[in-house]
């Protein structure tokens, strides 16, 4: 194992974060993002088919330093250490992803895997449980997909021609983006077979990007899969306490803006939050800023949707001063179409929130 | 007639709420509405989304606050909350999708069982511009508007028909309720605390008839 090393090298990527005031804006979000093989990173060899273009430099001094270059690339060759290990350290490869995972080379495809359970951490396992995993996927689909629900399957058609209209991945003409859509919609298809009490629920297709991807996804929503039962909207687990446990941990971390939203201006977590959640975020911010999102979630040792929580509060205290000076339409106005914002300063927020949601939170 | 205005500056505020099946086209009725945008390519709509805009009946400002709701089965428990305090409704179905019509009476139950009794409700077939692919005739969407005593249009969100009338006729007969409703007790209209939600307390269903705007 290699000690010591990283550490250090993280920090430094972080002193070079350029902070930015609370709830400035950045202007619109950009699409400039090639897809980053969401799960399915192994099958892609060459680097560049998933390289992200840089964004625009916010502050147009150049601040993309050789400091930041060189900490982007010994981020990158700390996860490759890490995951060219025999027995794979799950504690270390939490606290790298926690930092950002970097883009590119499938290494987040298969660190995400390791963070979801899908993989083992023991490398030699790997090949043997990827092959016996998409042999059952296979099986399923071949059981299960013969007689689809029409209604189910309509919805889904209806659907995936409206995700991510702005990603080359999913829409257009191309046999690239059909082969995609036709991989997601077996995946929800199968997904609603295999879950009659929730079957399929509008925004899925939002969050999942064939074999690999299904049982990632599988895992991924089995963490907030009761927030898609209507049968438990009014059960500690389901989506309604989910948003009061959001606005309990406003309520601890900033009491004043706690108020003003509920209270003075009446804009409750259902208006504005219930997307945030059930979404996981994916259609608040550009795609490289939920890519980063997702790395804090999935790393997170307290669970998916113990961060989620911590994000979303940290949403609004960013945004605080915004909502103080905002009544109710510009509030709402505000938080359904979060504006661009420092990623890197958001989840510092969030991670440094007093509160411990893990206490009611059911999760791992 | 209408123009856009300040957020501010307006006399009267109502709340108004987009319901149907999903996929008829709520969300692009209200962008064309609100921002005079229409995309083929919209995303679903999870939850609730919200919009305003400002309009001007006789010499006062009204300003609609209009809840976009999600239209899937699953969203129905949830999406209910966004009714209260609502005094308009559209209640928009697909006109190439019978199904969506089939559904329009689930969704009057719910929005009566929702709201006050003197909601103003438009019913609107939409995407009128898709005429070879009809399969809901105006006749049968106007006997059924005539039957539940709302009123009726068909609309276009991509060809920009009717999407203003459809709006400007739902805050017109709020705004004519709750004026005479004012007159009758004799009080000033304008005299009504700014930023509340007016609720229709007047018996609506007396100025009702059905608008016809077929295409």
């Amino acid at each position: 194992m290699k000690n010591g090393g990283s550490d250090p090298v993280l920090e430094s990527g972080e002193e070079l974060e350029i902070m930015e005031p609370n709830g400035i804006e950045l202007g619109h979000k950009e699409n400039v993002y090639e897809f980053d093989d969401l799960v399915n990173g192994t099958d892609v060899d060459n680097e560049d088919a998933f390289r992200t273009r840089k964004r625009p430099d916010k502050d147009g001094s150049g601040q993309v330093s050789v400091m930041e270059v060189i900490a982007a690339d010994e981020k990158r060759s700390d996860v490759e250490y890490e995951l060219s290990q025999k027995e794979i350290n799950l504690e270390k490869l939490r606290r790298i992803a926690s930092m950002g995972l970097p883009d590119g080379g499938g290494l987040r495809a298969t660190a995400w895997k390791l963070l979801l359970g899908y993989l083992s951490p023991s490398h030699d396992l790997w090949e043997k449980e990827l092959t016996e995993n998409r042999q059952k996927y296979a099986m399923l689909k071949e059981e299960l997909l013969l007689s689809p629900h029409t209604e189910i399957a309509e919805q889904i058609d209806r659907d995936l021609l409206r995700t991510h209209p702005d990603m080359k991945f999913f829409s257009g003409e191309s046999s690239f983006s059909k082969k995609n859509r036709e991989a997601m919609r077996k995946i929800l298809l199968l997904f609603a077979k295999l879950n009659p009490a929730i079957r399929y629920v509008q925004g899925m297709n939002e969050v999942n990007a064939e074999a690999d991807s299904f049982s990632c996804f599988v895992r991924l929503l089995s963490d907030s899969v009761d927030h898609f039962c209507q049968q438990l909207d009014n059960s500690p687990v389901g989506i309604l306490s989910t948003l009061s446990r959001l606005a309990e941990l406003l309520k601890e971390n900033d009491e004043e803006l706690w108020k003003h939203l509920e209270f003075t201006t009446k804009v409750k977590p259902q208006f504005y939050a219930f997307r945030w959640i059930t979404l996981l975020l994916t259609q608040e911010f550009n795609f490289q800023s939920i890519l980063r999102i997702w790395d804090s979630l999935l790393s997170n040792p307290f669970g998916i949707q113990d961060m989620l929580l911590r994000i979303c509060c940290a949403m609004l205290l960013c945004m605080k001063s915004r909502l103080l000076s905002g009544d109710f339409a510009a509030n709402l106005r505000l938080l359904q179409h979060y504006p661009d914002i420092n990623i890197e300063h958001l989840l510092r927020v969030a991670q440094d929130l007093s509160a411990d949601t893990s206490s009611y939170s059911l999760s791992l | 007639m209408s123009a856009y205005r300040a957020d501010e500056d307006y006399d009267y505020l109502f709340k108004l709420v987009l319901i149907g099946d999903s996929g008829v086209g709520k969300s692009n009725l209200l962008s064309r509405f609100t921002r005079n945008e229409f995309n083929l390519e919209s995303k679903s709509t999870i939850g609730v989304e919200f919009a305003t805009r400002s309009i001007r009946v006789d010499d006062k400002i009204v300003k609609a606050q209009i809840w976009d709701t999600a239209g899937q089965e699953r969203y129905r428990a949830i999406t209910s909350a966004y009714y209260r305090g609502a005094v308009g409704a559209l209640l928009v179905y697909d006109v190439t999708r019978h199904v969506t019509f089939e559904n329009v009476e689930r969704w009057l139950k719910e929005l009566r069982d929702h709201t006050d009794a003197n909601i103003v409700i438009m019913f609107v077939g939409n995407k009128a511009d898709l005429r070879h692919l009809r399969a809901v005739s105006t006749e049968d969407a106007k006997a059924f508007a005539e039957r539940e005593n709302t009123y009726f249009m068909e609309t276009s969100a991509l060809e920009s028909l009717n999407v203003e009338n459809a709006f400007t006729e739902v805050l017109t007969q709020i705004y004519h309720v709750v004026s005479r409703k004012a007159l009758d007790i004799g009080d000033d209209p304008a005299a009504l605390p700014k930023g509340e939600t007016i609720n229709v307390k007047d018996d609506v269903s007396a100025v009702k008839k059905v608008g016809c705007c077929s295409v």
